[in-house]
């Protein structure tokens, strides 16, 4: 997080308008189209994989890789044992808050024992 | 004997105005947002949003996953093309709750579907979805008026945070970690049996693998589309074949009975 975006109000103004449209469209044509028809199970049964994939791929890629050189490395030991901490208070707890801020609290105080 | 007893949690005071009876189920959600809303706003800042831009996207996007990457893309200068894929890739899991949602809205006008879309959310999914299941009495007005009050304490939340990040020098290592609990949450959620962990395995060995070949964020797109159809196949292949395979027992967590929406009664 050290390097400094260089774009202007204009282009963050764009990409929000391209934003909202991939946000938009795949929570309004299914509506739109199943409420009229049913749903193809194909489809249900292929989109259910969808969200663990891509998070656990945005996990990997917070904790495993480099941002700058996309190496794959495994000194972000604050990072890892937080994870796991996240993990655990999720699975009792089923509070996005209390994981969340759980998880921001662990995750200052590793890193000021651990570099 | 009598076989109602009445329940003061189900028997909401019939007087009680609507705006009330459903801020009151959307509370413990708004409640949870402003956290999560501070710091998102907090690192939007960072990436260079103004105030007037952070508010906008609150709205228009409302997707605390998504506003996160928008912000954390941006400060390792990714292309433009390449955060709008990723956000499609992202927001693509809305299709699937969207149309789970979609037999609760039957007959609505396509102006409500409009409404309801912008404003639906992950979390007053979850609560509307539950609401809709069990509430009888339950209907999209008031299902639309719980996502309002969210996307209400969303977008304010994230204001504020814009301006205390424009007040005060904050760390965006730690910060930038309420986005990974926010997914390893999400995670946690999705697991449902066995399965599912051996996909969250495949796709997060994937993922490194396609980002260090494509040296870019495109290998999670790469990554989550191999992994999602791996899971799909393997699931349909064991259902076919091996119906009691141990793959696809239910799991069950311990805190399953407290989720967000039933806590609503402890709030009161």
């Amino acid at each position: 997080m050290s390097a400094v975006n260089t774009w202007n109000s204009t282009q963050h103004f764009w990409l929000i308008i391209l934003g909202f449209c991939v946000a938009f469209v795949p929570r309004f044509l299914p509506l739109m189209l199943f409420t009229k028809r049913a749903i193809p199970e194909w489809f249900n049964e292929w989109m259910k994989f969808v969200p663990v994939s891509l998070f656990t791929a945005l996990v990997v890629k917070d904790v495993f890789i480099d941002s700058a050189t996309y190496q794959i490395i495994f000194t972000h030991f604050s990072e890892m044992i937080a994870a796991v901490i996240v993990v655990v208070i999720a699975y009792r707890t089923r509070s996005m808050a209390i994981s969340v801020i759980t998880g921001l609290i662990a995750v200052f105080l590793l890193s000021m024992f651990i570099a | 004997m009598n076989k109602r007893r009445p329940n003061p949690k189900q028997v909401p005071d019939p007087n009680e105005p609507l705006w009330r009876s459903t801020l009151r189920v959307a509370m413990p959600l708004n409640l949870s947002y402003i956290p999560i809303g501070l710091a998102c706003g907090i690192l939007l800042h960072a990436a260079g949003f103004n105030t007037l831009l952070t508010g906008l996207v609150s709205i228009l996007i409302f997707s605390g996953g998504a506003q996160f990457l928008i912000a954390t893309m941006l400060t390792i200068n990714s292309p433009l093309l390449s955060i709008v894929l990723m956000l499609f890739f992202l927001e693509l899991r809305y299709a699937l709750l969207s149309s789970s949602l979609s037999p609760y809205l039957k007959g609505q006008s396509n102006r409500f579907l409009f409404a309801f879309a912008i404003s639906l959310n992950d979390e007053n999914y979850a609560i509307n979805y539950l609401k809709f299941a069990t509430d009888k009495k339950w209907t999209g007005k008031e299902a639309l008026m719980v996502e309002h009050y969210s996307l209400l304490f969303w977008a304010v939340s994230n204001v504020i945070g814009s301006l205390i990040g424009s007040a005060l020098k904050i760390d965006l290592g730690v910060v930038n970690f309420a986005l990974t609990a926010l997914f390893l949450y999400m995670i946690v959620m999705q697991i449902k049996n066995r399965l599912t962990i051996v996909i969250c395995l495949v796709s997060g060995v994937l993922a490194a693998v396609c980002m260090m070949l494509t040296k870019s964020t495109l290998g999670l797109v790469i990554s989550t589309i191999i992994a999602s159809l791996i899971g799909f196949f393997l699931e349909t292949t064991l259902r076919k074949h091996l119906p009691a395979s141990h793959w696809l027992w239910k799991l069950r967590s311990p805190g399953a009975k407290k989720s967000t929406v039933e806590s609503e009664s402890d709030a009161n």
